[in-house]
């Protein structure tokens, strides 16, 4: 059913699943929040406010599960994004790659998303034994959320403790969110970014709106 | 109307500033800095409700949250209104608009009053069980006059304009109230560098302070509540909140806090502000300073209006400059309250009398008052007051030494208000909702904390440590543990506060003032003013055998208004101690439990309500189906389509339609709702024979098979199809609503049955956009755009999946089907799910592509006779009752979950409830879903009932209607009759049959 690289890659089914045809023929692409269509909220939306929202779209989200003692697993990630797999509640940059643990053998990847199968492959090429990747790219969002006001949305949201001395620049955690579940990661002393599901996405947006109101809200696109 | 009881200076309100406000329809004014209470007072309000249970007038009695008179029904407009609002708290802003809850048709004159008159003497404890509850058919008749009468308040009929919301916190040190102990336990915490949060339910911070006489290092005061203020707001790490009450203190420290934002402003809050917010706060260590309650003494009509407490007379005249009256008697069983005398002397109106319960006073403050010449009764007490909507005398007797019994000759003084002081309570209410049970101080003459097992510190009058030196030295080391005890830094020292010590003499435990005559005989004296609970109630209750406080709590109502008995439970505990010949900590106290005050449903909800109350999820297609007329079904948290109506159409024409037109040319429907669980690892087939019924050893790749789930009981809970992708990948399905726990319980049973197994878990469910078309033209519409799969019958089959692309898009694509049509399922990555639709739907016009819900799946899953696991069964149904047995191995080599559960002695026997096809004699006779099936119409009730209908549809391609249903023993009854009796007296006759009403050789789906 598909190309054979190694041993591995043979027992597993990998699937190129974006579109190649370019230009006009090629396949228009929907990011989860793009009927909320930030474009056009963005041109009237305020200059300055408490918060800024943008929606970082069609990246290649890549799951991998395996555990941190196999150090094959470690080292085929490192050979091929070259970084190492982040410890509990960590993150790890390198260049366009950020990895986030999210449960003791399970780390989230992102990527540019014309990356994903490639990088899928190399990896499964890279090591052997028990792990798993699953591209997960059309399944969820990232959501970045700054300004002064943005630590007070996220009180609003999530029961997690948000303050510096908890939660670092570099933290990262799969916590309730609202009524969801969102993987809240923090960027920088002001700017965060969440990870939501793709179905849910709506409501978060909705609810992140919301609670924006009285910081007043800036819409990016 | 003037403020004629309003002193020229002093106070914290501002005089420049007057706002205007309504009260029983008429117009007042106050001042900024007001509450609602003291510019009633300032004006000369004296009655602001009717009681309960006799009508009496009533009036402001406290300056505080114990408040039981002056609870409000505030609102300008019928959206915006609020019960249960104590005027003592709210604070005054120009256009509020309030009027009593007690007291209908109003407060001056009242029907019930008369009532009461004629009635008064029988309205005793325990009344309305007593009286009331028989017949009890006749109950929804009083229960509405009673409720009416009582006035309790009411919630809005509109919709309720303003925004409330939560939010969490978490803080090293939560101090809770900001009087003197509380301040300085938060400066202490502060400058250790812990994360602070100091709450108060006053509008501003320094609690007594603010209407206290007292220097701290020779400064008014206020003063050093401004420094500390200001020396708090320094720090970072420290959140101030004032107008926020903390009602809840529950397990593992967490506490709730209702903050009102902007009450305070105006009717409704201003444009993009919240009204109210409720934290949600973690807290590593709680400091209680909430400080004490003054209680009253308990004496004859001690209701009538002009009697307050001590305390709050002071706060009016100190805080808001409003005197309320011209001559007062003081009744005070402890030497704090003459200070009250002393602000009223100084306020230029007249102390009428000291009346001192003990016989030898003596104290710096009682010195004072006898040094500018005040008039001091000994040994007496105030026995009963005078007057109707305002105390006019009062009667004052010398007592005996216990004060039980009056002595000496009844005196009269003229007055117009009567203050009384019988002590202090310590508001342990927060320590007590933690199940902490608070502990008498004979001493203090209150209960104060008990031990607790929470990370809790208290300082201050909750202590029963009134002095000002103690309060501010409890609350520094208070503060200075909690943040030692948090892992911070106390060593560097502030320096002392300097307070000059008053010498007090001890107070007088004395709760209820004799009478001249007995307790049951003499005028009522109140305990429990919100509920009309007199002393004689109290001791009637103990006398007819109700022991237990919280039986006496429950007989007589003590307690259970929106003030919970603040003011009046210690006073009613001690008379019924006193009645039972108990000590007061024999008797003990009932429960206190949250909330402390009451919080409005809007802080409650937050922001999930309508549109947020739950979060609805979408498919990348939505917006076409609802662009395309589509009704939405909730499945879970899902909106899928429900059905397509064309205009004009009914929905059973709807059904009638998209039900023919897949049958007999192509329909699509959006399945991506179904859960998708991507499984890779070496021991992935193994894992799915032990949670699957069937065989999965020998699935080839490429291949799909359908399974059943079982619990350990042997019931179904789920099933779905599952694809081979290859040697070690799989991709299962679930039904939609299952999704989330069937990978749940892969995951438990993984991590804590068979972890030795090499397998991951994964959703995949929001990444593959799914749509299944069926139908006999539905090969010809994927040929369209699709040219890279063979769609060949013989070469891409039945139960085959295959990788390819549709309109241009990378897909997989699974043949397998629901209709038991031709049937293929395009499976896209999401982003690019509503391009192919949209690119289906171009081609798809000539073989006239229809689009169908949920509905119209049911309909054609149920002509195939195939189940939907959560309708069809209900976890009482083993495979075999399903008439499944087909999909259950014995013979795998491991076990599988459910294979003993369904081997049960009860699971084998015959006669079970089992799954069939149910004919109804009318073909056009639809029977409702639920019916009960039985064998004999005509037995009288209650009949034998052998099952119901679980699935019932009009199926348009057959021209009759289908049903799925269960009936006992009947796999075993085929042919035979059975009646679905319904409630309009009717019989439904259906035949049992096959439920597989539609192609049954399967050829359909193989063409």
């Amino acid at each position: 059913m598909s190309d054979s690289t190694a041993s591995n890659v043979e027992s597993i089914a990998q699937m190129d699943q974006l579109p190649h045809k370019t230009g006009s023929l090629q396949p228009r692409a929907e990011s989860p929040l793009y009927h909320a269509d930030l474009a056009t909220l963005s041109a009237h939306s305020a200059d300055a406010g408490g918060v800024e929202i943008k929606e970082v779209k069609l990246l290649g989200h890549l799951v991998l599960r395996g555990s941190i003692e196999d150090a094959e697993f470690l080292s085929g990630v490192k050979e091929v994004l070259g970084l190492d797999l982040p410890g509990p509640l960590q993150s790890s940059l390198q260049g366009e790659f950020i990895a986030y643990w999210v449960s003791p053998n399970e780390w989230l990847v992102l990527v540019p998303g014309q990356q994903a199968f490639q990088l899928e492959r190399d990896m499964r090429s890279a090591m052997s034994g028990n792990f798993a990747i699953v591209n997960v790219s059309g399944g969820q969002t990232v959501i970045c959320l700054s300004g002064a006001n943005a630590v007070d949305v996220l009180k609003k949201s999530t029961p997690y403790d948000v303050h510096n001395k908890n939660f670092p620049v570099g933290k990262v955690v799969t916590s309730v969110f609202a009524k969801t579940q969102a993987l809240i990661f923090r960027s920088g002393p002001e700017s965060w970014e969440l990870i939501v599901r793709r179905s849910f996405s709506d409501y978060v947006w909705l609810w992140l709106q919301d609670a924006c109101i009285e910081y007043g809200l800036v819409i990016k696109d | 109307m003037t403020q004629k009881n309003r002193i020229q200076s002093g106070g914290r309100v501002d005089r420049a500033r007057a706002l205007s406000f309504k009260f029983n329809g008429k117009s007042y004014q106050g001042l900024q800095g007001d509450t609602v209470a003291s510019a009633l007072l300032a004006n000369g309000v004296n009655v602001v409700a009717r009681s309960f249970k006799y009508s009496r007038p009533r009036g402001i009695i406290s300056a505080g949250a114990e408040e039981p008179n002056a609870v409000l029904q505030m609102g300008a407009t019928e959206a915006t209104q609020v019960p249960n609002v104590r005027a003592t708290q709210q604070e005054l802003f120009d256009g509020l608009v309030c009027n009593s809850t007690n007291g209908w048709p109003n407060v001056d004159f009242d029907v019930m009053g008369i009532a009461a008159k004629v009635g008064g003497s029988m309205l005793t404890p325990g009344f309305y069980y007593k009286t009331f509850m028989y017949p009890q058919s006749m109950w929804s008749t009083y229960e509405k006059f009673i409720r009416k009468a009582a006035g309790l308040g009411r919630s809005p009929r509109e919709n309720d304009p303003d925004s409330y919301d939560h939010i969490h916190q978490h803080a090293d040190v939560v101090v809770v109230g900001a009087g003197p102990a509380g301040l300085s336990a938060a400066l202490s915490a502060a400058r250790s560098g812990a994360r602070v949060i100091i709450a108060d339910e006053q509008s501003e911070f320094g609690g007594s302070l603010l209407h206290s006489r007292e220097n701290i290092n020779g400064e008014p005061a206020a003063d050093w509540v401004q420094k500390a203020i200001a020396e708090l707001a320094t720090f970072p790490d420290v959140m101030m909140l004032p107008r926020s009450t903390v009602n809840g203190y529950h397990d593992h420290n967490f506490l709730t806090i209702h903050q009102r934002c902007a009450d305070h402003l105006s009717d409704k809050a201003p444009q993009g502000q919240i009204r109210q917010r409720l934290h949600r706060v973690r807290a590593k260590w709680v400091v209680l300073a909430t400080g004490a309650h003054e209680r009253p003494l308990v004496f004859a009509n001690n209701d009538v209006p002009g009697c307050m407490l001590a305390s709050a007379v002071s706060t009016y005249i100190n805080r808001y400059g409003v005197v309320p009256g011209k001559n007062l008697v003081l009744m005070t069983t402890n030497d704090h309250a003459y200070q009250t005398a002393l602000d009223w002397a100084d306020a230029g109106r007249k102390v009428v009398a000291i009346v001192d319960t003990r016989p030898n006073p003596e104290g710096d403050l009682v010195e004072d008052a006898k040094r500018r010449g005040l008039h001091i009764i000994t040994g007496s007490a105030v026995i009963e007051a005078h007057g109707g909507k305002r105390v006019n005398a009062v009667s004052v007797a010398s007592i005996n030494e216990n004060g039980e019994s009056v002595t000496g000759k009844i005196s009269r003084l003229q007055c117009d208000t009567l203050a009384s002081s019988g002590g202090w309570s310590p508001v342990v209410h927060l320590s007590c909702h933690t199940a902490s049970r608070p502990a008498w101080n004979d001493e203090a003459v209150g209960f104060v904390p008990g031990a607790t097992i929470q990370n809790q510190l208290t300082a201050g009058g909750i202590n029963a440590s009134y002095g000002l030196g103690d309060c501010l030295k409890e609350g520094t080391a208070a503060g200075n543990e909690a943040a030692m005890n948090a892992g911070y830094d106390v060593s560097a020292t502030a320096p002392e506060l300097k307070v000059e010590a008053i010498s007090e003499g001890a107070p007088m435990a004395l709760f209820h003032v004799p009478h001249s005559r007995p307790t049951s005989r003499a005028p009522k004296q109140f305990v429990d003013f919100q509920n009309d609970v007199t002393a004689a109630g109290i001791e009637l209750a103990t006398r007819e055998g109700f022991e237990s406080i919280e039986h006496v709590k429950r007989y007589t109502a003590m307690g259970f208004g929106t003030d919970q008995g603040k003011l009046g439970n210690i006073n009613g505990m001690a008379i019924a101690a006193k009645s039972m010949n108990k000590t007061i900590p024999e008797t003990g106290t009932t429960v206190y439990r949250p909330n402390y005050t009451p919080v409005s449903f809007g802080a409650i909800a937050g922001r999930h309500c309508k549109e947020l109350f739950d979060p609805k999820r979408f498919s990348a297609m939505h917006k076409w189906h609802s662009e395309n007329g589509a009704l939405f079904e909730d499945v879970g948290q899902w909106k899928r389509p429900w059905y397509y109506p064309k205009p004009g159409e009914s929905m059973q024409d709807t059904l009638d339609r998209e039900c023919k037109s897949t049958r007999e040319s192509v329909g699509i429907l959006d399945a991506s709702t179904l859960g998708k669980i991507d499984i890779q690892g070496k021991d992935a087939r193994e894992f799915l024979g032990r949670v699957y019924t069937n065989p999965w050893a020998k699935l080839a790749v490429g291949k799909c098979r359908y399974g059943l789930m079982c619990g350990e009981d042997g019931m179904v809970f789920d099933d779905g199809v599952t694809s081979c992708l290859a040697e070690n990948h799989f991709l299962m399905t679930t039904t939609t609503g299952g999704a989330a726990h069937v990978l749940e319980w892969l995951e438990i049973y993984h991590q804590t049955e068979w972890p030795e197994l090499e397998v991951f878990f994964n959703t995949v469910t929001d990444h593959w956009s799914t749509m299944t078309i069926s139908g006999p033209n539905s090969r010809k519409l994927l040929s369209e755009i699709c040219d890279d799969i063979d769609l060949d019958k013989d070469t891409f089959r039945f139960m085959d999946l295959r990788e390819g692309t549709v309109a241009d898009v990378p897909a997989r694509v699974y043949r397998i089907s629901f209709t038991g049509e031709l049937s293929y399922e395009i499976n896209v990555q999401a982003n690019y799910g509503l391009y192919v639709w949209e690119k289906l739907f171009e081609h798809g016009a000539k073989y006239n592509l229809t689009p169908y819900g949920t509905e119209t799946m049911h309909v054609l899953r149920a002509e195939k006779g195939f189940i939907i696991a959560g309708q069809d069964t209900d976890g009482s149904l083993h495979p075999y009752d399903l008439g499944m047995g087909w999909c259950v191995s014995v013979k795998k080599p491991f076990s599988f979950i459910g294979k003993r559960g369904m081997a049960r002695e009860d699971c084998v026997k015959p006669n079970r409830k089992q799954l069939v096809g149910l004919k109804t004699k009318d073909p056009l006779t639809v029977i409702p879903e639920g019916s009960q099936a039985v064998l004999d119409p005509t037995q009288p009730i209650p009949m034998t009932m052998l099952g119901h209908v679980t699935s019932s549809y009009y199926s348009a391609n057959l021209g009759h209607s289908i049903a799925m249903g269960l009936v006992r023993g009947g796999l075993d009854r085929m042919g035979e009759a059975v009646f679905y009796p319904q409630p309009d007296g009717s019989v439904i006759e259906a035949e049992i049959c096959s439920p597989v009403f539609l192609d049954p050789e399967g050829e359909r789906q193989n063409v």
